[in-house]
């Protein structure tokens, strides 16, 4: 495959550091970390509680920006750009999977999975329509398309999460601690599920996780400890 | 629009998702429905009593004398606006009827007079005083209109006739002689020694003795002036009354305000002098009291569904009842008084033989006796008593206050009471009786040249000198002045001629008939304009006032709201009200709606965060936020605005009733039937649109600060 062979870097962080401030006490979550994700990767972070994962996802997901150092997210620096730019590129390039699910809860299922697509404003009705029902087969959901995410299990949840991750084709879909929530066999399911779309859509999908089964499925892992990364089993995504 | 009609769906999904929107949707509910109700009421109440204002005594605009320092107050009876006349009413009616659209105007002029009323043993010895010398005096003549009771026709009883009557009217007196004496000494036992003067009890004890009785049918008129001197004024029910009127030209107010309704006797014949009272000034200020005081009870308890039992204004009237009997007592003779005791022993199934504690008894009424007893009382104790004072043909002497302070007093005869259909239970619109314009203008002071006639032969039969005032003093107390004040008085007591004459004129002024031409040639305060469109009302003002000021009127143009003073604007006092509670409510709507969106969007930050970190804006966020309050208010305000509507229609249909007497002014009646009115209803939308809208800002704002991290960090 000639894209696989290429491997272009999707994301690729220089010696990023990033601190909080709490009161007039400065908290460092990341101390220079440098890391370069490439297409169709299938990466794990994983470390602690308080090692800085969230930190990292959120500076690739353009939610939050570095105190110092370079985060480029398909070819744009996240530094330059204001809040609309990074909206847009969220909505456009990323797609995210949370710990807690968070769909909206008064819309269905296919509403759900449809949100994304109606906020890019760039599909018709039937379009949408053809798009997210696509998906929701794919997650095994084509049975509960007007159902409320409350009448869901949650693994059921998390499926629909995944199906409105993808539903806009993004290049790169951020998962925090995807399963967490999840009893093992379901979660196991889940990344399964992922790995599935790693596969077949190219994908990349970078994920926290703090349970080994889960860090397994990944072809490349990322340790994180006190905001450094400490050793990586797949040394292939460093620099 | 996908994005628009996703944000909808979310909105109106939204509404019932939590306590705190329902919390919001109660009170816009509320609101609305308030708006809603009381627009309507008070925009209904507006029309109802404006048309009770214009209808009854205002017409749709009134002019009056420019240079006055008031304006017309015509239901302000407690205090008189001072107002210049207009000198000459036909020089002003012509022109202002040149208006194509004035149907008619008709002067009027609100004044208050003091009536001072004679008790009941005047009244009697009055009586006694004719039937002794029939032909003298003709005071208490009968109208042609209407003939009173038999025994009053003086002029055709045969001797036979007249000498029961006075025997019967001797007995009566000293019936009440009796009456007072006890009442004496009731008083005596109960207050300090002397509180009675000694000569009253020796005046009484002469009146009541044989001897006194004896002599009366040789010498009549001197006994009766005892009597009257000496007895009457021991008898403390006489009465001041107070009555408001307005003067006008009678026939052509009865044309123009076609809700007037003659009740008892007739309307004033066409260029009469008399009066017309208002029933409801009858029946509460001339009506035997315990007669009224049943009627008060019996309304209450049949019309407003009320109970003596509940009520404590009813008990309060029971037992004045109860207290009260002495009005009855004094206005019986010795054969009515037993006949009524028996009626009273057979009703209350009683031995006692006292008229009075019979009497309170049988007035210490309650919710199960009320109605038998009130059916006793008028069916066979009233055919024996005067339930009126005055009666339909009764002459008045009405006394006011002129402007420059002296009193002016007119016999007026008054022809019969009147009411405004549909205002009959009005204390406001029946608080005005109606009186001639001649004698108005008698009681105004209006000087004509016939009066400036006579002041001057009086003048120079008394001897008056101008005397100017920097020499006031020297002419007054100087030494060297030979006319003397105190001298010249008796000579004008003195004067037959000049007083004799005068009476004369007086009992012919009732009689007069006067031509349309004379009632117009003269002053009048001020006049009513009754327009044919009253929806042209401003128009037809602007037109008068350039009229008046064309033609040097000297007139100045007032709507019917601006020339009823207290009253008029009491609809403008409501709306007020109206708008202030709209504007409180307002406030703390805009304070407790934007206090719980805050906290329901708090409650929503991870779902606002997921949204962000999904691709939504923050103009997608703040725009959900409005639309979602918004959204709420209009499905929660239709609700209440349909609630409110639903109120009205019932209420337009049932009517509310007037909880008392004021309100039938205000609503024109009885009973108000309150319409929907489109303004309130458009207006509690839009203040609905602007609440939710104002309330939704700071927390919309709020939701767009909200960061997409909060999506992810949340339940940690």
């Amino acid at each position: 495959m000639p894209q696989h062979a290429e491997k272009t870097a999707i994301v690729s962080i220089q010696k990023v550091v990033k601190e909080y401030h709490l009161d007039k006490v400065v908290v460092p979550a990341l101390r220079g970390v440098s890391l370069t994700v490439r297409q169709g990767d299938f990466l794990s972070i994983v470390g602690p509680s308080g090692s800085g994962k969230t930190t990292l996802l959120n500076l690739i997901g353009c939610v939050d920006t570095a105190t110092r150092g370079t985060v480029m997210v398909d070819g744009q620096d996240t530094k330059g750009l204001n809040d609309r730019q990074l909206t847009d590129l969220r909505l456009h390039t990323l797609g995210f999977i949370f710990q807690s699910f968070n769909l909206v809860p008064v819309l269905s299922v296919f509403q759900n999975v449809e949100f994304p697509l109606l906020l890019q404003r760039k599909f018709t009705a039937a379009e949408r329509a053809q798009r997210v029902d696509e998906l929701l087969k794919k997650v095994g959901l084509d049975k509960h398309t007007q159902h409320r995410p409350s009448e869901l299990s949650g693994g059921q949840r998390q499926r629909v999460a995944i199906a409105r991750a993808l539903v806009t084709r993004p290049k790169i879909v951020l998962a925090d601690e995807p399963t967490a929530n999840l009893d093992s066999v379901t979660g196991e399911n889940i990344i399964d599920l992922m790995k599935e779309m790693n596969e077949e859509e190219k994908t990349t999908f970078i994920f926290s996780t703090h349970d080994a089964k889960v860090m397994s499925h990944a072809n490349s892992v990322i340790r994180l400890a006190d905001g450094k990364i400490a050793a990586g089993k797949a040394a292939a995504g460093r620099h | 629009m996908g994005w628009a009609l996703l944000l909808l769906r979310i909105s109106l999904r939204n509404i019932f998702s939590s306590f705190l929107n329902v919390i919001v949707g109660l009170i816009i509910l509320a609101a609305t429905f308030f708006f809603v109700v009381g627009g309507s009421l008070v925009n209904s109440m507006d029309k109802t009593m404006s048309k009770s204002i214009i209808d009854s005594v205002a017409g749709h605009a009134q002019v009056y004398e420019s240079s006055s320092k008031d304006k017309p107050a015509l239901f302000d009876s407690w205090q008189i606006p001072d107002l210049d006349p207009i000198p000459d009413f036909s020089k002003i009616k012509g022109p202002l009827l040149s208006d194509p659209n004035v149907s008619a105007v008709v002067p009027e002029g609100v004044n208050t007079a003091i009536v001072v009323y004679g008790n009941t043993i005047d009244q009697i010895l009055e009586k006694l005083r004719k039937a002794e010398s029939p032909g003298a005096g003709s005071i208490m003549e009968p109208a042609q209109s209407n003939p009173g009771p038999p025994h009053e026709a003086s002029g055709q009883m045969t001797r036979q006739q007249r000498k029961e009557m006075i025997d019967s009217l001797k007995a009566h007196v000293r019936q009440m002689i009796f009456v007072i004496q006890n009442d004496m000494e009731k008083h005596n036992k109960i207050g300090a020694a002397g509180s009675v003067d000694p000569q009253s009890i020796k005046d009484l004890q002469h009146a009541a003795s044989p001897a006194f009785w004896a002599g009366f049918d040789a010498d009549p008129l001197n006994h009766l002036e005892f009597l009257e001197n000496k007895i009457a004024y021991l008898v403390p029910d006489s009465d001041q009354i107070f009555l408001s009127y307005v003067g006008t030209d009678l026939d052509a107010f009865a044309k123009s305000f076609d809700r007037l309704q003659i009740v008892d006797g007739g309307m004033v014949p066409p260029g009469h002098r008399g009066m017309l009272l208002s029933k409801y000034v009858y029946e509460n200020m001339f009506k035997l009291k315990s007669a009224h005081r049943l009627d008060q009870i019996h309304e209450a308890i049949t019309e407003k569904r009320q109970t003596i039992a509940k009520n404590p204004d009813l008990q309060d009237l029971v037992r004045q009842n109860r207290e009260q009997t002495h009005e009855i007592v004094l206005q019986l003779d010795p054969l009515s008084s037993q006949k009524a005791v028996s009626i009273l022993q057979g009703a209350l199934h009683s031995k006692e033989t006292d008229l009075p504690k019979l009497l309170s008894s049988f007035f210490d009424t309650n919710d199960s006796n009320f109605e038998a007893r009130y059916k006793i009382f008028y069916d066979q104790l009233a055919p024996m008593l005067e339930l009126y004072r005055l009666k339909p043909g009764d002459t008045l002497t009405i006394k006011t206050y002129t402007k420059s302070g002296y009193v002016e007093a007119v016999n007026v005869k008054i022809y019969g009471t009147f009411q405004f259909r549909g205002l009959e239970k009005s204390s406001m619109a029946g608080s005005l009786s109606l009186m001639d314009l001649m004698s108005f203008r008698d009681l105004y002071g209006y000087v004509t040249p016939e009066k400036i006639a006579e002041t001057k032969s009086l003048e120079k039969a008394a001897g008056v000198k101008f005397v100017p005032r920097d020499q006031a003093e020297a002419d007054l107390f100087g030494g060297s002045t030979k006319t003397d004040v105190v001298q010249s008085q008796p000579k004008a007591i003195n004067d037959e001629a000049a007083m004799g004459g005068a009476k004369v004129k007086r009992v012919d002024l009732t009689r007069q008939a006067y031509t349309q031409d004379e009632i117009d040639k003269g002053i009048v305060m001020g006049a009513a304009v009754i327009l044919k469109d009253p929806s042209k009302l401003k128009q037809t003002m602007k037109n008068l006032q350039a009229i008046s000021d064309k033609d040097n009127l000297g007139l100045k143009v007032i709507d019917w709201q601006q020339s009823t003073g207290f009253v008029g604007q009491f609809v403008n006092l409501t709306k007020l009200i109206l708008f202030l509670a709209s504007f409180i409510i307002f406030v703390v709507m805009l304070v407790i709606i934007n206090n719980a969106v805050v906290m329901a969007t708090l409650q929503r930050v991870r779902e606002i965060g997921t949204m962000r970190a999904i691709g939504a804006r923050r103009l997608f966020v703040l725009f959900m936020v409005v639309v979602e309050t918004m959204a709420l208010g209009l499905v929660f305000g239709t609700i209440g605005s349909a609630l409110g509507s639903a109120l009205v229609v019932l209420l337009e249909h049932v009517g509310m009733a007037a909880p008392n007497d004021w309100f039938y002014f205000f609503f024109s009646g009885p009973k108000f039937f309150p319409w929907l009115n489109a303004g309130s209803l458009i207006g509690a939308f839009i203040v609905v649109v602007i609440v939710t809208c104002i309330s939704a800002l700071y927390p919309a704002w709020m939701a767009t600060r909200v960061s997409p991290i909060q999506a992810i960090a949340a339940e940690d």
